[in-house]
């Protein structure tokens, strides 16, 4: 209470130090807050691609066709345990090229992966697709099934065609909450379709995949496997769970890199203003340092006390950035959420850090002017006008 | 026993590379338990210094082969840290100020418990005992205001209490009146006069004012930074 009396001594100057230290941490909040979410995914798709080895056409990313011929072909390689021909297909036939990853439609055969898939998917409403469903059915990721709106047995339509809703997963934080899953042979059909006529005309859908995913045994070398399926089938590319993880955790990397930027500038911004401010507190208080000091106050005491109270700056910054930064998270998710992406995660940890850390940086920068403060001589602040 | 006893007490203060002043020249001196003792002189003949040291603010001179002793009840205070000099000054002195010097942003009653904290109390207790001493002063009434919202003669009534509150042995004042018109400085003589008497306690007052010299028991009288003369104050009060 005393403290924040002595704060509103001087409310314009020190209204200002707050504000500077509530943008600092309100940008820190922010982009840490945007930070975890990069760092949610990538973590999570490492997990999700850790187990397997993707083998696609080598001309383009999972768009041209590939024979389910070589699905067998690969099953005979050393070192693969399992094979699971897929069918990609984006939602939007003709998605336009976004900020975030586009929706996508996967055609398999459930229980292909002979148990080697150590992803979990949880259902969240329904059940999952079987070998034996057929026809237009579909089970749709979470953020699928929030932008349609839609649960198990509701319809959603599908390249125009109706189809019906088996079930909705959970979400994952990954690629499985913007992919639906159908029937492989529904997804031949409307792979078939959907490339050029002089492609499909000599093609025959049941013989289509675009996608391989392989399951190598425990154990084996997954660099070793993935070359020799190169060697094996003509014309393929493969990427590993490491690939992956080097492809995209670079992009966090960026992140983190801003993060610690924004924190240096916040800390420096941050710090020299509350120097300021303190110092500037100091001298107009000269007399009453002297004051304390004569009538016994020590050294420490006086160091205590205006370390304290550029601690209070610091944490009023702190908790008011913390409150404007998680206004920010949660409109831009509200707004984005419609969309299909959220872009923040703000986690306790993050609102504690940054709490936390503009509060001892403001005392931190307060230990310099309180060291002038109590090396005064009281006699001579005494008289200080 | 004497509660101070001093000899030998030079202070030379150094305003630049070339020039210093010798505020205090030689200085003998002692004070008996509860005597009221009034420190009086021209500006610049070294009363102020002379309460400085003796209030432990500032050290005598111990360079150039001086050898000052300064004894406070027995005890050697001559070459103390400034540490220990603060813990002594927080628990057995008090100390009074022309200008009052009141924490602004402070009630009264925190005015007076911020000395008693500082003293080694708890802030509960210090202030109980920052109460108790206010309403002895009749200042009961004022205890939540602000030193802007009370009157000159109160701001240096709650300065008293202030210096009370520890129950110090000894008590400073510094042109305790100095801010105060005629009718003010009755009153704050009266009070100091009477806790004097009543308490026993030990005063030090440095002051201009011949009323003020004539209420205590003994007046020292300071020119050019020696004592030049140290008597009883019915003189100095038949004198004028």
């Amino acid at each position: 209470m005393r403290m924040l009396r002595e704060l509103s001594r001087r409310k314009l100057r020190s209204s200002l130090t707050i504000l500077g230290i509530t943008i600092g941490i309100w940008a820190l909040v922010v982009f840490s807050a945007m930070a975890n979410q990069i760092n949610g995914l990538v973590s999570m798709g490492s997990e999700f691609y850790a187990d397997k080895i993707v083998v696609t056409d080598g001309e383009a990313f999972a768009t041209t066709p590939m024979r389910l011929a070589d699905a067998a072909v690969i099953a005979g390689i050393d070192g693969v345990a399992a094979v699971q021909p897929t069918v990609e297909l984006l939602w939007e036939k003709d998605a336009p090229v976004g900020f975030s990853a586009p929706d996508l439609v996967s055609g398999s055969i459930p229980g292909a992966d002979q148990g080697h898939e150590t992803f979990e998917l949880h259902v969240a409403t329904g059940r999952r697709l079987s070998p034996e469903d057929t026809g237009n059915v579909i089970v749709l990721g979470s953020t699928i099934a929030r932008k349609h709106g839609v649960t198990a047995g509701d319809s959603v339509e599908l390249r125009g065609e109706p189809f019906h809703v088996l079930g909705t997963l959970q979400p994952t934080l990954t690629s499985p909450d913007i992919t639906a899953q159908i029937p492989l042979a529904t997804a031949q059909r409307l792979y078939l379709a959907e490339l050029p006529p002089l492609v499909g005309e000599n093609l025959v859908a049941d013989e289509l995949v675009n996608q391989i995913v392989v399951y190598p045994q425990s154990g084996a070398d997954f660099g070793a496997v993935a070359a020799a399926i190169e060697a094996s089938v003509e014309n393929s590319a493969t990427m590993t769970g490491a690939e992956w993880g080097d492809t995209v955790g670079a992009t966090g990397a960026i992140f983190n890199a801003i993060i610690i930027g924004v924190a240096a500038i916040s800390l420096i911004v941050g710090g020299l203003s509350v120097i300021n401010t303190m110092a500037m507190t100091v001298a107009e208080r000269t007399r009453e340092i002297g004051i304390k000091r004569a009538i016994g106050g020590s050294r420490a005491r006086i160091i205590r006390e205006l370390v304290a109270e550029a601690g209070v700056i610091g944490l009023i910054g702190g908790v008011v950035g913390l409150a404007l930064g998680t206004v920010v998270v949660m409109l831009a998710n509200e707004a984005s959420r419609a969309g299909g992406t959220v872009l923040f995660d703000l986690t306790p940890q993050t609102a504690l850090f940054a709490v936390g850390f503009s509060t001892v940086l403001a005392m931190v920068a307060g230990i310099l002017p309180a060291w002038g403060a109590a090396r005064l001589d009281p006699v001579t602040a005494l008289r200080y006008e | 026993m004497h509660l101070i006893e001093a000899t030998g007490l030079h202070k030379t203060y150094r305003q630049s590379r070339r020039t210093s002043v010798e505020a205090l020249r030689g200085v003998d001196v002692r004070v008996a338990a509860g005597e009221m003792v009034a420190i009086m002189g021209a500006s610049g003949s070294g009363k102020s210094t002379l309460m400085h040291i003796l209030g432990l603010l500032h050290g005598p001179d111990t360079e150039d082969g001086r050898r000052p002793t300064l004894r406070i009840a027995g005890a050697d205070v001559t070459a103390l840290s400034d540490a220990e000099r603060t813990r002594i000054r927080a628990r057995s002195m008090g100390f009074v100020f022309q200008a009052f010097n009141l924490v602004p942003t402070l009630t009264a009653q925190e005015n007076v418990a911020l000395a008693a904290e500082y003293a080694g109390a708890s802030r509960p207790a210090a202030r109980r005992a920052a109460g108790e001493i206010l309403a002895a002063l009749g200042l009961a009434e004022r205890t939540g205001h602000r030193p802007l919202e009370l009157s000159g003669g109160e701001q240096q009534r709650v300065a008293l209490a202030r210096a009370l509150v520890n129950e110090p042995q000894l008590i400073f004042g510094d042109e305790p009146t100095g801010n105060l018109d005629s009718a003010r400085t009755e009153e704050v003589l009266a009070l100091l006069r009477r806790i004097n008497r009543e308490r026993g306690q030990t005063m030090l007052i440095v002051t201009h004012d011949p009323d003020v010299g004539a209420a205590c028991d003994r007046v020292i009288r300071m020119r050019d930074g020696r004592i030049v003369a140290d008597e009883p104050a019915v003189q100095v009060r038949a004198a004028a």
